[in-house]
Protein backbone atom coordinates (compact mmCIF):
# COMPACT_ATOMS: atom_id res chain seq x y z
CA UNK A 1 0.00 0.00 0.00
CA UNK A 2 0.94 3.55 -0.23
CA UNK A 3 1.58 4.69 2.82
CA UNK A 4 1.63 8.88 2.32
CA UNK A 5 -1.16 8.16 -0.16
CA UNK A 6 -3.06 6.41 2.12
CA UNK A 7 -2.87 8.63 4.94
CA UNK A 8 -2.79 11.68 3.10
CA UNK A 9 -6.47 10.67 1.52
CA UNK A 10 -7.65 9.17 5.04
CA UNK A 11 -7.14 12.85 6.66
CA UNK A 12 -8.89 14.91 4.20
CA UNK A 13 -11.58 12.81 4.40
CA UNK A 14 -11.67 12.76 7.66
CA UNK A 15 -10.82 16.85 7.65
CA UNK A 16 -13.81 17.82 5.28
CA UNK A 17 -16.34 15.66 6.81
CA UNK A 18 -15.75 17.59 9.59
CA UNK A 19 -16.23 20.46 8.25
CA UNK A 20 -19.34 19.66 6.74
CA UNK A 21 -20.43 18.53 10.79
CA UNK A 22 -19.48 21.99 12.07
CA UNK A 23 -20.88 23.68 9.44
CA UNK A 24 -24.36 21.73 10.25
CA UNK A 25 -23.73 21.86 13.89
CA UNK A 26 -24.17 26.19 13.50
CA UNK A 27 -26.89 26.08 11.47
CA UNK A 28 -28.89 23.55 13.36
CA UNK A 29 -27.89 22.93 16.78
CA UNK A 30 -26.52 26.48 18.04
CA UNK A 31 -30.14 27.95 18.81
CA UNK A 32 -30.00 25.75 21.13
CA UNK A 33 -26.75 26.43 23.33
CA UNK A 34 -27.88 29.51 22.93
CA UNK A 35 -30.97 29.56 24.48
CA UNK A 36 -29.42 26.74 27.03
CA UNK A 37 -26.49 28.94 27.65
CA UNK A 38 -29.36 31.63 28.09
CA UNK A 39 -31.37 30.61 31.21
CA UNK A 40 -27.27 29.69 32.28
CA UNK A 41 -27.14 33.62 32.48
CA UNK A 42 -30.76 34.18 33.92
CA UNK A 43 -30.05 31.67 36.76
CA UNK A 44 -26.70 33.36 37.28
CA UNK A 45 -28.29 36.73 37.92
CA UNK A 46 -31.09 35.44 39.82
CA UNK A 47 -28.47 33.65 42.16
CA UNK A 48 -26.36 37.01 42.21
CA UNK A 49 -23.22 35.50 40.89
CA UNK A 50 -22.88 37.51 38.07
CA UNK A 51 -24.82 41.08 37.38
CA UNK A 52 -27.15 42.13 34.58
CA UNK A 53 -24.91 44.93 33.14
CA UNK A 54 -23.28 46.06 29.48
CA UNK A 55 -20.15 44.62 30.97
CA UNK A 56 -21.33 41.48 31.47
CA UNK A 57 -22.66 41.28 27.71
CA UNK A 58 -19.32 42.52 26.41
CA UNK A 59 -17.41 39.82 27.89
CA UNK A 60 -20.30 37.10 27.38
CA UNK A 61 -20.35 37.93 23.51
CA UNK A 62 -16.63 38.04 22.83
CA UNK A 63 -16.53 34.37 24.46
CA UNK A 64 -19.47 33.39 22.78
CA UNK A 65 -18.24 34.23 19.36
CA UNK A 66 -15.37 32.60 20.13
CA UNK A 67 -17.11 29.55 21.36
CA UNK A 68 -19.12 29.42 18.03
CA UNK A 69 -16.37 30.35 15.55
CA UNK A 70 -14.60 26.87 17.49
CA UNK A 71 -17.52 24.88 15.87
CA UNK A 72 -15.74 24.85 12.52
CA UNK A 73 -12.10 24.12 13.15
CA UNK A 74 -12.88 21.95 16.23
CA UNK A 75 -15.11 19.82 13.64
CA UNK A 76 -12.49 19.92 11.16
CA UNK A 77 -9.84 18.11 14.07
CA UNK A 78 -12.41 15.87 15.27
CA UNK A 79 -13.51 15.25 12.27
CA UNK A 80 -9.84 14.35 10.90
CA UNK A 81 -9.15 12.25 14.45
CA UNK A 82 -12.38 9.97 14.29
CA UNK A 83 -11.35 9.80 10.07
CA UNK A 84 -8.39 8.15 11.38
CA UNK A 85 -9.75 5.50 13.15
CA UNK A 86 -11.97 4.84 10.74
CA UNK A 87 -9.74 4.52 7.73
CA UNK A 88 -7.77 2.40 9.95
CA UNK A 89 -10.64 0.54 10.24
CA UNK A 90 -11.48 0.40 6.70
CA UNK A 91 -8.05 -0.44 5.17
CA UNK A 92 -8.12 -3.73 7.31
CA UNK A 93 -11.32 -4.83 6.27
CA UNK A 94 -12.29 -3.53 3.11
CA UNK A 95 -11.90 -6.68 1.14
CA UNK A 96 -14.76 -8.38 3.69
CA UNK A 97 -17.25 -5.11 3.12
CA UNK A 98 -20.06 -6.21 0.83
CA UNK A 99 -20.28 -4.18 -1.97
CA UNK A 100 -18.29 -3.30 -5.09
CA UNK A 101 -17.68 0.04 -4.86
CA UNK A 102 -15.60 1.91 -2.12
CA UNK A 103 -18.31 4.26 -1.45
CA UNK A 104 -20.26 1.73 -1.07
CA UNK A 105 -18.48 -0.32 1.19
CA UNK A 106 -16.95 2.79 2.94
CA UNK A 107 -20.75 3.63 3.95
CA UNK A 108 -21.19 -0.03 5.02
CA UNK A 109 -18.69 0.56 7.74
CA UNK A 110 -19.70 3.94 8.43
CA UNK A 111 -23.07 3.13 9.05
CA UNK A 112 -21.87 0.03 11.35
CA UNK A 113 -19.76 2.39 13.13
CA UNK A 114 -21.94 5.03 13.75
CA UNK A 115 -24.47 2.64 15.28
CA UNK A 116 -21.81 0.98 17.58
CA UNK A 117 -19.55 3.83 18.81
CA UNK A 118 -21.69 6.96 18.15
CA UNK A 119 -25.81 5.98 18.74
CA UNK A 120 -25.96 3.14 20.70
CA UNK A 121 -23.73 5.16 23.36
CA UNK A 122 -25.99 8.11 22.36
CA UNK A 123 -29.07 6.29 23.58
CA UNK A 124 -27.61 5.49 27.15
CA UNK A 125 -25.84 8.67 27.72
CA UNK A 126 -27.09 11.10 25.42
CA UNK A 127 -25.50 14.90 24.11
CA UNK A 128 -27.38 17.38 26.61
CA UNK A 129 -26.82 20.92 26.49
CA UNK A 130 -24.81 23.74 28.55
CA UNK A 131 -26.96 23.87 31.84
CA UNK A 132 -27.50 20.03 32.01
CA UNK A 133 -24.56 18.89 33.38
CA UNK A 134 -23.00 18.98 36.97
CA UNK A 135 -19.09 20.49 37.16
CA UNK A 136 -18.49 17.73 39.74
CA UNK A 137 -19.62 15.07 37.75
CA UNK A 138 -17.86 15.53 34.44
CA UNK A 139 -14.89 13.28 34.83
CA UNK A 140 -17.33 10.49 36.19
CA UNK A 141 -19.79 10.91 33.12
CA UNK A 142 -16.72 10.92 30.91
CA UNK A 143 -15.42 7.82 32.39
CA UNK A 144 -18.81 6.12 31.32
CA UNK A 145 -19.52 7.49 27.81
CA UNK A 146 -16.09 6.60 26.62
CA UNK A 147 -15.94 2.93 29.01
CA UNK A 148 -19.30 2.08 27.15
CA UNK A 149 -18.24 3.49 23.54
CA UNK A 150 -15.65 1.67 23.79
CA UNK A 151 -16.82 -1.77 25.01
CA UNK A 152 -19.49 -1.38 22.49
CA UNK A 153 -16.48 -0.98 19.69
CA UNK A 154 -14.34 -3.58 20.97
CA UNK A 155 -17.58 -5.94 21.06
CA UNK A 156 -18.45 -5.05 17.52
CA UNK A 157 -14.95 -6.02 16.46
CA UNK A 158 -14.70 -8.99 17.97
CA UNK A 159 -18.22 -10.61 17.24
CA UNK A 160 -16.97 -9.45 13.42
CA UNK A 161 -13.66 -11.35 14.11
CA UNK A 162 -16.00 -14.51 15.56
CA UNK A 163 -18.66 -13.72 12.18
CA UNK A 164 -15.64 -14.50 9.96
CA UNK A 165 -15.34 -17.81 11.75
CA UNK A 166 -18.76 -18.98 11.16
CA UNK A 167 -20.17 -20.15 7.97
CA UNK A 168 -22.29 -17.83 5.33
CA UNK A 169 -25.77 -19.12 7.07
CA UNK A 170 -24.57 -18.40 10.35
CA UNK A 171 -23.06 -14.70 10.34
CA UNK A 172 -26.47 -13.51 12.36
CA UNK A 173 -25.96 -15.47 14.67
CA UNK A 174 -22.64 -13.12 15.39
CA UNK A 175 -25.00 -9.88 15.27
CA UNK A 176 -27.26 -11.66 17.57
CA UNK A 177 -24.63 -12.14 19.99
CA UNK A 178 -23.58 -8.49 19.23
CA UNK A 179 -27.14 -7.26 20.54
CA UNK A 180 -27.62 -9.58 23.50
CA UNK A 181 -24.00 -8.46 24.84
CA UNK A 182 -24.30 -4.67 24.24
CA UNK A 183 -27.98 -5.08 25.75
CA UNK A 184 -26.35 -6.57 28.57
CA UNK A 185 -23.87 -3.75 29.05
CA UNK A 186 -26.35 -1.54 28.71
CA UNK A 187 -28.85 -2.06 31.32
CA UNK A 188 -25.52 -3.22 33.54
CA UNK A 189 -23.46 0.74 33.22
CA UNK A 190 -24.48 3.36 35.74
CA UNK A 191 -26.69 6.10 34.76
CA UNK A 192 -25.93 9.87 33.80
CA UNK A 193 -25.79 10.93 37.82
CA UNK A 194 -26.87 14.25 36.53
CA UNK A 195 -30.95 15.68 36.89
CA UNK A 196 -32.09 17.67 34.09
CA UNK A 197 -33.34 21.37 35.23
CA UNK A 198 -33.62 22.38 31.72
CA UNK A 199 -36.68 22.72 30.32
CA UNK A 200 -37.10 19.18 28.32
CA UNK A 201 -38.70 21.01 25.35
CA UNK A 202 -34.69 22.26 25.20
CA UNK A 203 -33.49 19.32 26.02
CA UNK A 204 -34.80 17.04 23.24
CA UNK A 205 -34.64 19.72 20.32
CA UNK A 206 -31.08 19.59 21.19
CA UNK A 207 -30.67 15.92 21.27
CA UNK A 208 -32.28 15.46 18.04
CA UNK A 209 -30.43 18.26 15.97
CA UNK A 210 -27.05 16.81 17.20
CA UNK A 211 -28.18 13.56 16.15
CA UNK A 212 -29.05 14.34 13.24
CA UNK A 213 -25.72 16.67 12.64
CA UNK A 214 -23.32 14.21 13.79
CA UNK A 215 -25.38 11.84 11.47
CA UNK A 216 -24.26 13.87 8.81
CA UNK A 217 -20.95 13.46 9.38
CA UNK A 218 -20.31 9.60 9.72
CA UNK A 219 -22.24 9.68 5.94
CA UNK A 220 -20.24 12.26 4.56
CA UNK A 221 -17.33 10.54 6.05
CA UNK A 222 -18.09 7.87 4.39
CA UNK A 223 -18.77 9.15 0.83
CA UNK A 224 -15.54 11.20 0.49
CA UNK A 225 -13.21 8.51 1.80
CA UNK A 226 -14.63 5.91 -0.27
CA UNK A 227 -14.68 8.24 -3.31
CA UNK A 228 -11.07 9.30 -2.58
CA UNK A 229 -10.14 5.43 -2.40
CA UNK A 230 -11.96 4.88 -5.95
CA UNK A 231 -9.82 7.37 -6.76
CA UNK A 232 -6.89 6.87 -5.71
CA UNK A 233 -6.52 3.16 -4.96
CA UNK A 234 -3.84 3.58 -2.08
CA UNK A 235 -3.95 -0.30 -1.75
CA UNK A 236 -3.38 -1.64 -5.30
CA UNK A 237 -0.48 -3.71 -5.50
CA UNK A 238 2.92 -1.92 -5.71
CA UNK A 239 4.96 -1.20 -9.11
CA UNK A 240 8.03 -2.62 -9.32
CA UNK A 241 10.48 0.23 -10.33
CA UNK A 242 13.88 -0.57 -12.28
CA UNK A 243 15.41 3.06 -11.60
CA UNK B 1 -0.40 -20.31 -2.23
CA UNK B 2 -2.62 -21.38 0.65
CA UNK B 3 -5.25 -19.72 1.86
CA UNK B 4 -3.68 -19.00 5.12
CA UNK B 5 -0.98 -17.03 3.57
CA UNK B 6 -2.49 -15.23 1.24
CA UNK B 7 -4.53 -13.92 4.37
CA UNK B 8 -0.60 -12.87 5.83
CA UNK B 9 -0.11 -11.46 2.57
CA UNK B 10 -3.42 -8.98 2.55
CA UNK B 11 -2.85 -8.06 6.34
CA UNK B 12 0.73 -6.87 5.80
CA UNK B 13 -0.55 -4.45 2.97
CA UNK B 14 -1.63 -1.96 5.72
CA UNK B 15 1.43 -0.21 6.29
CA UNK B 16 1.87 -0.29 10.49
CA UNK B 17 3.51 3.03 10.18
CA UNK B 18 0.17 4.55 8.81
CA UNK B 19 -1.85 2.58 11.79
CA UNK B 20 0.42 4.31 14.15
CA UNK B 21 0.37 7.71 12.72
CA UNK B 22 -3.52 7.48 12.57
CA UNK B 23 -3.82 5.95 15.30
CA UNK B 24 -2.01 8.66 17.06
CA UNK B 25 -3.69 11.60 15.51
CA UNK B 26 -6.88 9.75 16.25
CA UNK B 27 -6.35 10.03 20.23
CA UNK B 28 -4.94 13.26 20.57
CA UNK B 29 -7.76 15.14 18.55
CA UNK B 30 -10.30 12.95 20.01
CA UNK B 31 -8.52 14.22 23.68
CA UNK B 32 -7.93 17.88 22.38
CA UNK B 33 -11.63 18.21 21.43
CA UNK B 34 -13.75 16.00 23.74
CA UNK B 35 -11.34 16.11 27.39
CA UNK B 36 -8.84 18.93 27.01
CA UNK B 37 -9.18 21.75 30.33
CA UNK B 38 -6.18 23.19 29.50
CA UNK B 39 -3.73 20.12 29.43
CA UNK B 40 -2.04 21.07 25.95
CA UNK B 41 -1.26 24.61 26.09
CA UNK B 42 -0.17 24.22 29.76
CA UNK B 43 2.83 23.04 28.26
CA UNK B 44 4.01 25.68 27.07
CA UNK B 45 1.72 28.46 29.00
CA UNK B 46 2.25 26.51 32.72
CA UNK B 47 -0.46 26.37 34.96
CA UNK B 48 -2.12 29.53 33.33
CA UNK B 49 -3.58 27.86 31.21
CA UNK B 50 -6.01 25.80 33.27
CA UNK B 51 -7.58 29.09 33.75
CA UNK B 52 -7.82 30.56 30.16
CA UNK B 53 -9.29 27.63 28.91
CA UNK B 54 -8.25 28.37 25.29
CA UNK B 55 -9.12 25.20 23.61
CA UNK B 56 -11.72 24.23 26.02
CA UNK B 57 -13.79 27.25 24.92
CA UNK B 58 -12.78 26.80 21.29
CA UNK B 59 -14.18 23.28 21.01
CA UNK B 60 -16.91 23.77 23.99
CA UNK B 61 -19.73 24.07 20.99
CA UNK B 62 -18.66 21.33 19.35
CA UNK B 63 -17.98 19.08 22.70
CA UNK B 64 -21.73 19.44 23.16
CA UNK B 65 -22.68 19.15 19.90
CA UNK B 66 -20.91 15.58 19.13
CA UNK B 67 -22.70 14.50 22.63
CA UNK B 68 -19.31 14.46 24.82
CA UNK B 69 -20.07 14.93 28.35
CA UNK B 70 -19.73 18.99 29.60
CA UNK B 71 -21.17 21.22 31.86
ZN1 LIG C 1 -20.17 22.94 28.35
Amino acid sequence: MKTLRFIGLVLLAGCFAGIIHGTTNLAIVEPYLDEAIGIENQNLFSSGEEKDTPEFWVEYSSYRDWQKGGQVLAGAILGTSVGALFGIIFAFSRRSLPGNHNVKKALVLAGTMWLTIYFIPFLKYPANPPTVGDTETVVLRSILYLSFIAISGFGALGFYKLSKRLDKGKKIVAILGYAIFISIIFVAMPQNPDEVTAPMDLVNGFRAMSVIAVSIYWISLGIILGAFWQKLQPDKPLQTHTS
Amino acid sequence: MSYSEAVTVSKSSVPILAVVILAVIFGFGLFLVGYDQGHLFSIIQGAEAFDDLFIHELTHDMRHAAGFPCH
